[in-house]
């Protein structure tokens, strides 16, 4: 049932949030410098799938707890997956200030949370996020769409894989070498409830809320939320500074050492730029 | 004669040169490099056997400041990487303050004059500051074989190939299983009559994806130069990835076992050489070789595997630990370099006399890997905790130029003629390093590296972090960590 993340034992547990089962892992690293870092996916994604690399990684380093989302019994909307967040916060880390990263459609709720509970999210980490769906991401999600219900399950995979990477990444290696990654799609219901959430978010009105130390992340070949998105953020949140990734939206398999850098240089000193400063991407 | 410089660079590696360009580039001409060989280039000047290669990928194994836009292939040969550090050398103005054929003998810091006074082959320097870039893999490392001395045919290092040497059609032994033993092993087969190959334990092998770059890339690289940090930047973070490999992440080493195990079984398809070629110990414990030729070599009919040690020598036999003798005609010996003590250290007097491989006698160690408690006045590059398994060392080395730089400009600033490292900030951060190596395959992965001091099980060579981390710790001069005076 488990996933092994780390070479250490990870605790794992439940909790019920609306009528859904939500399973969180937790490093429980006694270091106690840092705030623990919380970890919250991306659409069709889980704790083990976007974070296979960064959790055990960001775990050498300090205490780091993840969120795999779930289905509530309800109506799906940002604001489940914002309850539920807080609630393994609050179940976890009881008391204590966290840094909350958010990838892709985990940033978006990462900022609601931010948003509702100041007092808590210190830190806050937007990797690929936004804040308004707009008509070039409501364009690929209807093509996502029509494929998901026309049963096409290899066309579905091909599409995603296109969109997910950065061209490239994509345009630099042979279809066998992408095989492994268009294999790996696997679309569930709960999934396609993600995509049709997507469709419809608008968090602009919350932002000016979030009081937390912000880093966002755009990917410079992003073409499922666009950087322009992480730019959007960048101007909307007070406290806010900015990096890119030379990468597509799945930044978390095409540049996981690199999105490590950025979170991990963050989570040590989060005043290291203030806010309004656009970080150099690293040139090695 | 004594001959003064303010600053005396030792080594004309990529190390020393990269230092002395980006001194050169900020318009400081007051420095004096010495080099004991004829030529530029350390390593890739010694390093030109048969198929000898770097395994970093050319447009990143080379310097961020001084890019080359028609690197013939993904992994130039040697002799390629040693013509681009000549290169550099000519280009950037290096020669006239090269003192070629002048081998350190000896460095001591005379405390009256505040002064570092090296003997050398060609007589006394004295500087203000020495900087050593003397290289990990500078000094080849001979096992102790008795009965070497009987042997009466051709034999030599594979760092010291004797290119008068004639070897087609002789009776060949390589020994070694390591970086260099890879590459020599396909050259060798196809000259020999019979190869012995002398392994002690066989290594991990992954694909080797090279290839010539065409024309057109060529020019499309020197035209379009930032194409070129484009690909540096997928390179850096393609092999900066598997550092995970070494902190022993289960998904990571899932990952690296599927890509070895792999390429073994398609491409080896005798048993008997199977079970000779599968390595007992944990993957990436030792350095992940690549290439797509040695097992093809290894299964060649006039290639034999002796899985045992090269135990000691009579005459033209050579005998294994497991008594099997082989007569032959030539041995070349790719057993590695001096890496744990390296020889500079007995030559190098600080404070009070005492030499750097006392101090070290428990093991290497440096205020961020680069300056040592009663050394004043002296900068390491390639010293410890500053080689890298898994990236290109050259981002080490460009990190200890930066620092280098830094506390050069801090001497020059505060009129300084003493650099001290506080030796509380050195405990510190030795201590860090013992922190970050914790739990790394190095020390957990059931083999023995190159890369651990015998003498205190500390990792003393390999930086523990990704490399990215060096540079954020290493790559900038912190006062705060020395004194002045």
């Amino acid at each position: 049932m488990g996933i092994v993340l780390t070479k250490d034992p990870v605790v794992e547990g439940e909790i019920l949030v609306d009528g859904a089962s939500l399973r969180y892992y937790d490093s429980m690293d006694s270091r106690g410098e840092r705030n623990p870092i919380v970890l919250v996916h991306g659409t069709t994604g889980s704790t083990a799938v976007h974070y296979g690399y960064l959790f055990p990684m960001l775990a050498t380093r300090q205490r780091v707890v993840s969120v795999d989302l779930g289905q509530p019994a309800g109506e799906l909307t940002i604001d489940s997956f914002r309850r539920q967040v807080e609630a393994v916060i609050d179940h976890v880390l009881a008391g204590q200030k966290v840094t909350l990263v958010g990838y892709s459609l985990g940033a978006v709720v990462a900022a609601t949370v931010a948003a509702d509970r100041p007092e808590i999210i210190e830190n806050l980490v937007l990797v690929a996020g936004w804040a308004k769906t707009d008509s070039q991401q409501l364009l690929r999600n209807s093509v996502w769409n029509a494929l998901y219900e026309s049963g096409n399950k290899d066309a579905l995979a091909q599409f995603t894989v296109f969109c997910a990477f950065g061209n490239p990444f994509v345009g630099a290696r042979t279809l066998d070498e992408l095989a492994p990654a268009i294999k790996a799609v696997n679309v569930t219901e709960f999934g396609a409830a993600q995509m049709q959430v997507n469709r419809d978010i608008d968090i602009v009105d919350r932002l000016d809320k979030i009081t937390a130390n912000t880093l966002v992340i755009g990917c410079e070949f992003d073409q499922m939320v666009p950087k322009r998105h992480s730019k959007d953020l960048f101007g909307a949140i007070e406290n806010a500074r900015y990096t890119e990734i030379p990468s597509g939206h799945a930044v978390v398999f095409e540049r996981p050492a690199e999105l490590h850098k950025q979170i991990d240089n963050f989570a040590a000193d989060p005043h290291r730029h203030p806010a309004g400063t656009i970080i150099p991407t690293v040139k090695p | 004669m004594t001959t003064h410089t303010p600053l005396l660079i030792i080594g004309t590696g990529f190390a020393g040169l990269g230092l002395a360009m980006k001194l050169k580039r900020q318009g400081d001409n007051d420095f004096i490099i010495i080099e004991r060989s004829d030529d530029v280039g350390g390593t890739w000047r010694d390093n030109r056997y048969p198929g000898a290669a770097c395994d970093v990928p050319s447009h990143l194994y080379s310097y961020s400041f001084k890019l080359k836009s028609d690197w013939s292939r993904v992994f130039a040969p040697a002799t390629e990487i040693w013509e681009y550090m000549r290169w550099c050398a000519q280009d950037e103005g290096l020669m006239p303050h090269i003192h070629f054929n002048t081998n350190m003998l000896d460095a001591a810091w005379d405390e009256t004059s505040k002064l570092w006074r090296v003997q050398t082959s060609q007589g006394e320097y004295t500087a203000n500051v020495v900087v050593t870039a003397m290289g990990h893999l500078a000094d080849e490392k001979y096992p102790a074989i008795e009965g070497i001395e009987s042997f009466t045919g051709e034999k030599f290092h594979s760092a010291r190939w004797d290119h008068s040497a004639q070897l087609d059609g002789k009776r060949i032994a390589v020994v070694g299983s390591g970086a260099s033993a890879l590459q020599i092993i396909p050259e060798m087969a196809k000259i020999a009559s019979q190869l012995i190959v002398f392994q002690r334990s066989a290594p991990y092998v992954i694909p080797r994806p090279d290839r010539a770059y065409t024309e057109a890339e060529k020019r499309r690289f020197a035209r379009d130069p930032e194409s070129m940090e484009a690909l540096r930047s997928d390179l850096f973070w393609g092999m900066e990835y598997n550092y995970a490999q070494r902190r022993g992440i289960p998904k990571s080493i899932a990952e690296a076992y599927t890509m070895a195990n792999g390429h073994r079984e398609a491409q080896v398809s005798d048993p008997e050489v199977m079970k000779k070629v599968t390595p007992d110990y944990e993957i990436g414990c030792k350095r992940v070789l690549i290439s797509d030729v040695y097992y093809p070599a290894m299964q060649s009919a006039n290639v034999y595997i002796e899985a045992s040690a090269l135990e000691r020598i009579e005459g033209n036999s050579l005998i294994s630990q497991d008594g099997n003798a082989f007569e032959v005609d030539a041995v070349v010996f790719a057993t590695g370099f001096e890496a744990i003590e390296p020889p500079f250290a007995p030559h190098i007097h600080g404070r009070n006399g005492l030499t750097l491989s006392d101090y070290w006698s428990t093991g290497m160690q440096a205020l961020d890997s680069t300056t040592v408690a009663g050394f004043p006045n002296l900068f390491i590059m390639n010293g410890p905790n500053t080689g890298l398994g898994h990236n290109s060392v050259l981002y080490v080395v460009e990190s200890q130029i930066d620092y280098i730089v830094g506390g050069l400009a801090y001497m020059k600033e505060r009129s300084a003629t003493v650099l001290e490292p506080r030796p509380e900030s050195e405990t510190d951060y030795v201590d860090e390093m013992i922190d970050r190596a914790a739990g790394t395959v190095w020390l957990t992965g059931g083999c023995k590296n190159w890369y651990v001091d015998y003498r205190t099980n500390r990792l003393t060579v390999t930086w523990p972090d990704f490399a990215y981390a060096f540079r954020d710790s290493n790559g900038e001069f912190v006062p705060e960590h020395y004194a002045t005076a």
